[in-house]
């Protein structure tokens, strides 16, 4: 009987060490995840301050943006900013121009993507493994690379400063056929075979079974793609000199007065430049999440 | 009259003959069944006649047309996939109207047409949904209501109930049978099982290697095979097979000694072949053939499956050859028993080394 208890409590005592161990390890992994969420809020603070500068020094007066005395905390509110940006630059033609162009090319892009994805995947032809292999070759290469081909082959086409001049360069976004063929590999051939059978040809596989069958990617994609053009300084600041094609980003160079930059009002500028994208971003978090991982390949 | 029909056709890939030299007749209304092991190309030879895949040489008629370069659209031929193929993004019954939307068929031709598949199928509540909706049995019901709406003059199933489970299957076998007695269309069906060949098929077309090994009614397969292979393949479980050294001809047949026992001998009915004394020959015997019997040959049970009806009994000679004996009503036999086993003459079916049928 004794034994038993002695053997009873030690089992006691294994299971209370045993209990209390899995508390130090629970405590340790509290531990860790309150360091991992200082890192993390540390890592946000670094990343929004621009955003908040910008916002803080878009609601001061001009002279006290450059003054001594400006802190980091917001002193005033003052839109004068705003209110000169809306009506004293160009920035609704700015927004209708980078509404427009964005539209265009994210329409472009991703019917051209798809198509050529489609052809890639889908069809059978001589030299189709080495177009893949431009393709993917493209999109190895920057942009920044190219521009001052692009530049010369715009000019010598003469489509400087027109519309044309700005879009086509930015049509050719590999990623879009990449995920696009990846998608389209992944249909079973079967679905491919049926359609045949029912009597439809290319155009009914793609636009009627292929692309309804992936219109969760066809809306990611445009979201990205609409961001992406929506963002894009480099090639229209390059390809554009009059104030009225100019789209936001290229706009905010144009904010100054004859006493030079105006910081109060390139900032409002900038903020009123970015707020649809923000916008757009913030209802469609998850598919531009989505977007992004399937487009840095995270996620097939 | 005829339904189908394959002239000498050939299938290569590369340099490996997939199907070589096929001519086959299936009549209009029948149901014929490709079955064979995986890699015998009954698969391909259905994606063939359907014109998924292209034919390396010959021909193939379908009701008197020659189809073999016509487009698969074209061949008025329906096809049920393995995975059933539905497109996923629409209705069932935009799933079952598709081929008739763009076939420009009118609207409310499309509507009866549909809705006359989704009668036979009992299908008429669920033409809303979407597949994901349905079970896997409704699913095959709505592949297989796709292709009777295009009103084909052959319906192509390729292995159309792997997919489902047990029971389901057995239920959809009746069903299909059922479907085909009531619109009576030339049917091709690929399966590897034998069961759904032997229960479905009007005509069996037995494949190995890209060759027909034999083409008849299930029965007649089952009875009178032509060669090993399909007297291995149809039947379950499998014809037992015993090695054995003709010892002497007589009126009705021969009498093989079969090795590995010490001389014991089984007498197998031939009438039309000559076989010499000496000669190895195969010996073929149904399960259900053999039976326990004083002064058979001598094999002891090494595993007995008892089903409740009928038990298997697998038993192994002295030899070490496998006998797989078919037991009705009786149900107890413990391992290491020793049998005595007999099959009549007119049941040993006797084959050669290559495999050809004695008769």
């Amino acid at each position: 009987m004794n034994v038993r208890r002695m053997q009873g409590s030690e089992r006691a005592g294994t299971a209370l060490a045993a209990s209390r161990g899995w508390r130090v390890n629970l405590n340790t992994r509290r531990i860790e995840n309150k360091i991992l969420l200082a890192i993390t809020l540390i890592g946000a603070a670094i990343w929004i301050f621009p955003l908040y500068w910008a916002f803080v020094t878009s609601i001061r007066d001009e002279d006290h943006v450059v003054s001594e005395n400006a802190g980091i905390l917001p002193d005033m509110f003052n839109l004068t900013a705003y209110v000169e940006s809306i009506f004293n630059t160009s920035i609704l033609k700015w927004y209708v121009n980078s509404i427009g162009t964005s539209l265009i090319i994210t329409i472009l892009v991703l019917i051209s993507g798809m198509m050529c994805a489609y052809a890639l995947s889908q069809m059978r032809f001589p030299g189709r493994r080495i177009l893949y292999a431009v393709v993917m070759a493209s999109f190895m290469i920057p942009t920044q690379a190219l521009v001052v081909t692009q530049f010369v082959l715009m000019n010598d086409m003469g489509l400087v400063n027109t519309w044309a001049g700005i879009i086509l360069p930015q049509l050719i976004v590999p990623v879009v056929i990449i995920v696009y063929k990846q998608f389209f590999d992944a249909v079973p051939k079967e679905m491919r075979e049926a359609v045949l059978l029912d009597g439809g040809g290319e155009y009914t596989l793609l636009f009627k079974v292929y692309l309804p069958l992936n219109w969760g990617i066809t809306t990611a994609l445009a979201i990205i793609t609409f961001i992406m053009a929506w963002n894009q300084f480099f090639w229209p600041f390059l390809v554009i000199t009059s104030e009225d094609m100019m789209t936001i980003p290229v706009g905010i160079t144009q904010v100054r007065d004859t006493f030079g930059v105006s910081y109060a009002r390139v900032m409002a500028v900038a903020l009123l430049g970015a707020a649809p994208v923000a916008i757009a971003y913030l209802i469609f978090q998850k598919k531009v999440t989505e977007a992004v991982m399937i487009s840095s390949g995270v996620k097939g | 009259m005829t339904g189908v029909r394959l002239h000498s056709v050939d299938k290569s890939f590369g340099g490996d003959q997939i199907i070589d030299d096929v001519s086959m007749n299936i009549s209009k209304g029948e149901f014929a069944v490709f079955v064979g092991p995986s890699g015998c190309g009954k698969s391909t030879l259905l994606r063939m006649i359907a014109g998924l895949e292209e034919t390396s040489g010959g021909a193939i008629d379908i009701e008197g047309r020659d189809i073999t370069q016509v487009e698969p659209a074209k061949r008025e031929v329906s096809m049920v996939f393995q995975s059933y193929a539905l497109y996923p993004h629409l209705s069932v019954f935009e799933n079952m109207a598709f081929s008739l939307r763009l076939a420009r068929t009118p609207k409310q031709r499309v509507v009866e047409q549909v809705r006359a598949a989704a009668d036979i199928l009992k299908l008429e509540g669920h033409l809303d949904k979407k597949p994901s909706a349905l079970s896997g049995g409704q699913r095959q019901r709505v592949a297989i209501g796709r292709a009777i709406v295009r009103q084909p003059k052959v319906f192509l199933f390729d292995e159309p109930l792997s997919n489902l489970d047990a029971e389901l299957r057995v239920q959809m076998r009746l069903e299909l049978s059922r479907l085909h007695q009531k619109i009576g269309a030339t049917m091709i069906y690929v399966t590897h099982d034998q069961v759904e060949a032997m229960t479905l098929a009007d005509k069996i077309f037995v494949l190995n290697e890209g060759v027909v090994q034999q083409a008849g009614p299930p029965l007649e397969l089952y009875d009178d095979p032509d060669n090993q292979f399909v007297a291995g393949f149809i039947g379950s479980p499998a014809m037992n097979f015993l090695s054995a050294v003709v010892t002497r001809n007589t009126v009705k047949g021969i009498v093989a000694e079969i090795e590995g026992t010490n001389g014991q001998s089984l007498e197998a009915d031939i009438t039309h072949s000559v076989i010499e004394e000496g000669q190895s020959v195969t010996l073929g015997i149904r399960p259900e053939h053999l039976y326990m019997r004083d002064g058979g040959f001598t094999s002891t049970v090494e595993l007995t499956e008892n089903l409740g009806g009928v038990a298997y009994l697998y038993t192994r000679l002295a030899g070490g050859q496998e006998v797989v004996i078919e037991r009705r009503g009786e149900r107890v036999l413990h391992a290491r028993e020793s049998v005595q086993v007999w099959a009549d003459s007119k049941d040993v079916l006797v084959f050669s080394e290559r495999g050809e049928r004695l008769r």
